[in-house]
């Protein structure tokens, strides 16, 4: 004996947004949606690994053609870094504390990916005495990326537990996946400004077994300032 | 208004013989008058002001002295206190409200304000409220009257009803009709009144029972004047003191044919103005339709209405995630590629393993054949010199 049901509701669930054959659809297409993402995904991955190697080995090929001939090879300029804010919040002077705000370091062992060009570099130098910063390698970013990276989503900090969350807002600079992601932030694309506000500033952990004195600049024999690759050992500690 | 173009139909009644429609007459407006009880309540209070009588305290109540304070320093309070001596009212206080014998605070004055302007409208609005609740069986059941055996509500008799001139006759009808439970109730409940007024010429408290509205007095009033809780009146003038008393809606009226009829002119309608209240049309409800619920889900407003906006997830839980480099499943998740490069970079570090291993066999091999050979060349060197040898030696010793 089938229940009677109100004319009222079967109209309701006929218009409804929510319906189950409307529900159906939804879920099918996102179903399809997701598995797009992880072939693109997969595909993806597998083009980078071959761009990454190959840009190794063309530096080193480079290296020693220029030894061969007994010139130099002048590697290009980093345009990537990585900065760690190592200092705490108080006692910072203005200017020093405005522009760690804008670089969103707002707290101690927070850090950031950032794009090297001569306004960047001119920030960094007033900043020195309260972050240590250098030149990330892919597996840092990975490491990074994965194991600690955040998305901005609504105004909430989100961790990034699939690709659906990159695809949903970076479909539109053609990221669509983590290691699109790595790649965009590694070899700073187009839409790198993109990616990395998509980020929010990493939280690290303080390192393992310490810095030797944050007072002194890495040059001499202390933390802060730049260390260009040592920033790889480094956040492996605080990661 | 357009709801009411269709006026519902109210049986008529005779006054003896049997209790069946005689005929049938159209429910006047009035009735579907908005039913305000706020208006009523309002508009109750302040005409039941208008029939109080003006009292005061004597203006020279407690005044009647003339009592002096006597200052500091004579170990009392400063009140004022009667003068002279020889009686024991000398040194007593006066004037002062707090004093025996003394005047009141704020003595009461005849012309403070009793009676309440209320306007016209609002008290037509207040009426035709409380007519419109008194064909309302719910509404007139809560009010107290015993109306479970009336035939109909309204309830509308014939106009034979109104040349009725003995009691017997008018509580005979009133048991035809079933509306005497409701003055058995007014008998048996006839109390004397509690407070003060009971020795103020208010002693006995009657509750209120049928009202019986006619357009003609033809002895109707004197039939019913002396019945317990009945009251009559005449449709031209109804008091709203009357209909709603104690501004509680919902009054058990019986209606007179004539007078239910007249109810149509005297109040008007919403397309028509009343005939004997000038510029008056009914008053206009808020809202036609309060059933909103029906509103919302009706057909009209629901193909209207904009899509439901998904749930916003705006504060929503947080993710647990484990750490890809611990869990492949969640790494797998993010990178589906990663399984593909671990494999890839085991088959590469096996095959430069492999790679090592030969060129490391085959340096090795070519060390030990190194040596292998060398010593053959050293053995067959031995062999070859052996005298020689011996002689240089000698002679080196030399």
């Amino acid at each position: 004996m089938s229940k009677q049901v109100p004319e009222t509701i079967k109209k309701q669930s006929k218009r409804s947004f929510n319906s189950k054959e409307v529900k159906k659809e939804k879920n099918e297409k996102r179903m399809k949606l997701l598995k797009e993402i992880q072939t693109k995904a997969f595909k993806r991955a597998e083009k980078y690994e071959k761009e990454y190697l190959e840009q190794e080995q063309k530096l080193v090929e480079l290296k020693q053609k220029a030894l061969k001939e007994g010139s130099f090879y002048r590697e290009p300029e980093p345009k990537l870094a990585f900065i760690i804010r190592i200092r705490g919040i108080v006692g910072v002077p203005p200017k020093p504390r405005k522009i760690l705000q804008l670089l969103r370091l707002r707290r101690i062992y927070s850090g950031v990916f950032i794009r090297l060009n001569k306004s960047s570099l001119r920030m960094l130098h007033f900043i020195d005495p309260y972050v240590t910063w250098g030149y990330p390698d892919v597996e840092t970013v990975r490491a990074l990326i994965y194991k600690r990276g955040h998305a901005r989503v609504n105004h909430q900090r989100k961790i990034i537990d699939s690709n659906e969350m990159i695809y949903d807002k970076l479909q539109k600079y053609d990221i669509v996946c983590m290691e699109d992601l790595v790649h965009e932030i590694f070899t700073v694309g187009k839409n790198f400004k993109h990616a990395n506000s998509f980020l929010w500033a990493f939280k690290l952990k303080p390192p393992v077994g310490g810095f030797s004195t944050v007072k002194k600049s890495f040059v001499n024999k202390g933390e802060h300032g730049n260390r260009e690759q040592y920033i790889n050992t480094l956040v492996k500690k605080m990661i | 208004m357009t709801t009411q173009q269709l006026r519902p139909i109210v049986s008529v009644f005779p006054i003896k013989g049997k209790v069946k429609t005689i005929k049938q007459v159209p429910l006047p407006s009035v009735f579907s008058a908005p039913i305000r009880p706020d208006v009523v309540r309002f508009v109750h209070t302040n005409m039941a002001k208008n029939n109080r009588q003006a009292h005061a305290v004597s203006t020279t109540a407690g005044e009647q002295t003339s009592a002096t304070s006597w200052g500091t320093g004579r170990a009392v309070a400063r009140i004022p206190r009667v003068k002279g001596s020889g009686t024991g009212r000398s040194g007593q206080a006066a004037f002062g409200n707090m004093c025996r014998g003394g005047r009141m605070y704020a003595p009461k004055k005849v012309w403070r304000k009793w009676h309440r302007k209320i306007n016209t409208n609002q008290k037509r609005y207040a009426v035709c409220s409380a007519i419109a609740a008194t064909a309302v069986t719910p509404l007139v059941m809560s009010r107290g009257h015993r109306v479970n055996k009336l035939p109909e509500l309204p309830l509308v008799v014939s106009d034979q009803l109104q040349s009725l001139t003995k009691t017997r006759q008018a509580v005979k009808f009133l048991k035809f009709i079933g509306a005497y439970r409701d003055v058995e109730k007014v008998i048996r409940t006839k109390k004397t009144r509690v407070g003060q007024g009971k020795y103020r010429n208010r002693r006995h408290v009657l509750r209120k029972g049928p009202m019986v509205v006619y357009a003609r007095n033809l002895g109707i009033k004197k039939a019913f004047r002396n019945i317990p809780g009945v009251e009559t009146a005449s449709v031209y003038t109804l008091n709203l003191l009357k209909l709603a008393p104690g501004s509680q809606m919902g009054r058990f009226i019986i209606w007179t044919e004539s007078a239910f009829k007249l109810l149509e002119d005297i109040y008007g309608s919403w397309e028509k103005p009343s005939k004997f209240k000038s510029g008056f049309y009914l008053p206009r409800p808020v809202m036609v339709n309060t059933d909103v619920e029906r509103i919302i889900k009706s057909d009209q407003v629901q193909t209207v209405l904009r899509n439901r906006r998904p749930r916003s997830r705006k504060y929503g839980k947080k993710i647990q995630r484990a750490d890809p480099y611990e869990d492949m499943s969640v790494m797998l998740k993010l990178n589906p590629y990663y399984k593909t490069k671990l494999q890839k970079q085991k088959e590469l570090e096996e095959k430069n393993k492999e790679e090592r291993k030969e060129i490391v066999d085959k340096s090795r091999k070519e060390y030990e054949d190194w040596l292998y050979f060398s010593e053959e060349e050293e053995e067959e060197e031995e062999e070859g010199s052996d005298e020689d040898r011996e002689i240089e030696v000698l002679s080196d010793e030399n």
